[in-house]
């Protein structure tokens, strides 16, 4: 009985995996599952799980990724509404919103001729847009007329637009500009043009670099100068200070002018004498008139 | 019912073969019970797996990842599932922090000559399909490169969210390429409202610009992670080297210049401020000088009036003679001219240069 019982189970664990395989299927969290029958999709499991089929023959099902897909559209020449010639790429991400449309649309539900489809109406949408707006509200220093934004939301929603009308089961998750350029041969005109603005620049550098050496020594001199004639302006005060005390003392020299005239002779005579003289004295001259009492005189002999 | 042999009733003869058989059987369907006992302990046992250092795992049950937010991904270590179809291991290679690098905007360069730092020669123009560069907002290009690191936040939204390309296969690829087209949108963006000067100069300012549309596209678009930082290296396109150096070079010599007109200002202020300290000293000192000697003028004034008043005659030969007595004393070079045999003074004729001989001087060369 016990040898029975183990058949037994082993016998049901090995019928439940075949029915299994035979009629449940599983769709994992980044999948969605289009059910065929007889070749025509009849549903689609958008949720992860185990799910009953069919058996092969009468069912089939076809696993598609539902996750974001990226991709990158061609980086080509489109013109700006006012006549420039713009090179723009943009990059997109999108998904599969309604499988069971998705999946008769590109065969199989081929994500990669999905894209093929999906560039197209990009690049036609890219180019529409673009031809609506001048190139500065690509590029612009001012923050109120830059458009960019609202350039990238006009693409995406001319893209939605497109996959909606055309049924495609696909929604736009989000679009962006990738790149913006020139034309190659544009470049080298813009080369030319900064290449003068980097010489005007370079000018204007050294013009204002020796323009503001010129003022700041320019300044200096004059700040020196004020310091100094304030300086002498200050010395020329104290002196006068001076001279206001030297004023206080001089009714004492009044009490007798002819002294104070000759002690200043006297002063002045001493300070004459001091250096670098050569004196030369008769005999009148005090005291050397003392010598013309003593020396023999000759006319005497 | 029963696939083992049948042993005869007792009493009945048995026939060799027939046991040989019997036994034969009955061995192998022992064989065969073990095998099976082996493939039941391998089938559980096969639900253990292990997770690396630099990796994370996300289990699946029919489909769904087991467990909510940080607890989706399993460290490294050991791990059970139930065996396929109702489980399911996906391991993902998530680092702490992840990295891309954007390159769209930069001129071509090799590995190799990034590395060494070299810079491939130049034509006068820009090709479009092998170099990168930006527009800035007053129609100049500029080349940028970046860089984002980020942090996972939601494991389930980058791993299930977003196609890692073929086969359905699971990775980070689908995610790293969202953030790589958000930080290249970011550096055109950034770089379009902004002028050439202001990129190259107000580096940290353009790096904050990138970094701050990284961030909202990131919450735009919801892509489940965290920018931690984003580093940008911006350049003036390689055919214009020549003229921003002769900019640079421009602005050295302004700086050149200012400095030496600085130097001549702080040496001017120096020399005049000294100019006007000595010249206030010397009024200072002049005016001490002045007032001492008037006053003691005043003061011997006072001390000798009374004399003079007394014999003013007196008093001028005698201080006459002082003064002469000093001066004479101190006169380097004094002459005396006796009288003459008539009683006249004898004459001194003196022939003086424009500038006196110098007293003890050098001697005229003969």
């Amino acid at each position: 009985m016990k040898k029975n019982l183990l058949t037994i189970i082993v016998s049901v664990v090995l019928a439940l995996v075949f029915v299994m395989i035979l009629f449940v299927f599983q769709v994992r969290q980044s999948e969605v599952a289009v059910v065929t029958r007889f070749g025509q999709p009849v549903r689609d499991v958008t949720t992860p799980g185990a799910y009953f089929r069919l058996p092969p023959g009468i069912e089939s099902v076809y696993k598609l990724d539902q996750r974001i897909q990226n991709f990158e559209d061609t980086f080509n020449e489109t013109y700006t509404a006012d006549g420039n010639n713009l090179l723009a790429s943009v990059y997109v991400g999108w998904r599969i919103s309604d499988a069971k449309a998705f999946f008769p649309k590109f065969k199989n539900g081929s994500v990669k001729e999905a894209e093929r489809n999906l560039k197209d109406i990009v690049t036609q949408a890219k180019a529409a847009v673009v031809g609506k707006h001048p190139l500065g509200d690509f590029v612009n220093a001012n923050a109120q007329d830059l458009k960019f934004d609202a350039i990238e939301a006009e693409i995406k929603a001319l893209v939605q637009a497109q996959v909606a009308a055309n049924n495609s089961g696909i929604r736009i998750e989000y679009l962006g500009v990738k790149r913006l350029g020139l034309p190659e041969s544009v470049t080298e005109s813009v080369f030319a043009l900064m290449t003068a603005d980097r010489k005007k620049l370079a000018d204007q550098l050294s013009e204002e670099g020796n323009s503001a050496a010129r003022k700041i020594k320019a300044s200096a001199d004059r700040e020196a100068q004020l310091l100094i004639s304030t300086a002498e302006g200050e010395a020329r005060r104290i002196k006068g200070e001076g001279d206001a005390v030297a004023a206080a003392v001089y009714p004492v020299f009044q009490q007798n002018p002819e002294l104070d005239k000759f002690l200043r002779e006297l002063e002045a005579l001493e300070a004459s004498l001091k250096e670098r003289s050569i004196l030369i004295f008769d005999s009148r001259t005090t005291p050397f008139n003392l010598l013309n009492n003593t020396l023999p005189n000759k006319s005497s002999k | 019912m029963s696939n083992e042999p049948k042993t005869p009733p007792p009493g009945q003869p048995i026939d060799p073969g027939a046991q040989a058989l019997a036994d034969a059987l009955h061995s192998s369907f022992g064989i065969v019970k073990f095998v099976m006992a082996v493939l039941f302990v391998v089938f559980l046992f096969s639900g253990f797996f292990t997770v690396g250092p630099r990796e994370k795992a996300i289990k699946l049950r029919f489909g769904k990842p087991v467990g909510e937010g940080d607890k989706v991904l399993l460290g490294s270590g050991a791990h059970w599932a139930w065996p396929y179809p109702i489980d399911e291991v996906i391991k993902i290679p998530i680092t702490e922090v992840q990295e891309v690098r954007s390159r769209s905007h930069w001129f071509m360069q090799t590995a190799v000559q990034e590395a060494a730092g070299e810079v491939p020669p130049t034509g006068p123009s820009l090709n479009p399909a092998l170099d990168g560069y930006a527009l800035t907002a007053d129609r100049n290009i500029i080349h940028a490169k970046a860089s984002v690191r980020y942090r996972i936040e939601d494991p389930v939204r980058c791993v299930f969210d977003f196609s890692s390309g073929a086969d359905q296969a699971y990775g980070l690829t689908g995610i790293s390429n969202a953030v790589l087209n958000a930080l290249d949108n970011a550096l055109v963006y950034a770089a379009a409202r902004a002028r050439l000067d202001d990129v190259l100069r107000e580096k940290t300012a353009f790096q904050d610009a990138v970094q701050r549309r990284v961030v909202q596209l990131v919450l735009e678009q919801k892509l489940g992670i965290t920018v931690e930082q984003c580093l940008v290296e911006t350049r003036n396109p390689r055919q214009l080297d020549m003229a921003f150096k002769n900019v640079t070079d421009a602005g050295q010599r302004a700086r050149a210049a200012l400095t030496e007109a600085s130097s001549y200002q702080n040496k001017k202020m120096n020399e005049a401020e000294g100019e006007a300290a000595a010249r206030v000293n010397a009024a200072q000192a002049e005016r001490s000088d002045m007032v001492a000697k008037i006053e003691g003028d005043a003061a011997i004034f006072k001390k000798v009036l009374p004399y003079y008043l007394a014999d003013p005659q007196l008093f001028v030969q005698q201080e006459l003679n002082k003064v002469l007595g000093r001066a004479i004393a101190g006169v380097d070079y004094k002459m005396y001219l006796p009288t003459t045999p008539d009683g006249k003074p004898m004459e001194l004729r003196l022939n003086l240069n424009r500038e006196p001989m110098k007293i003890g001087g050098a001697k005229p060369a003969n």
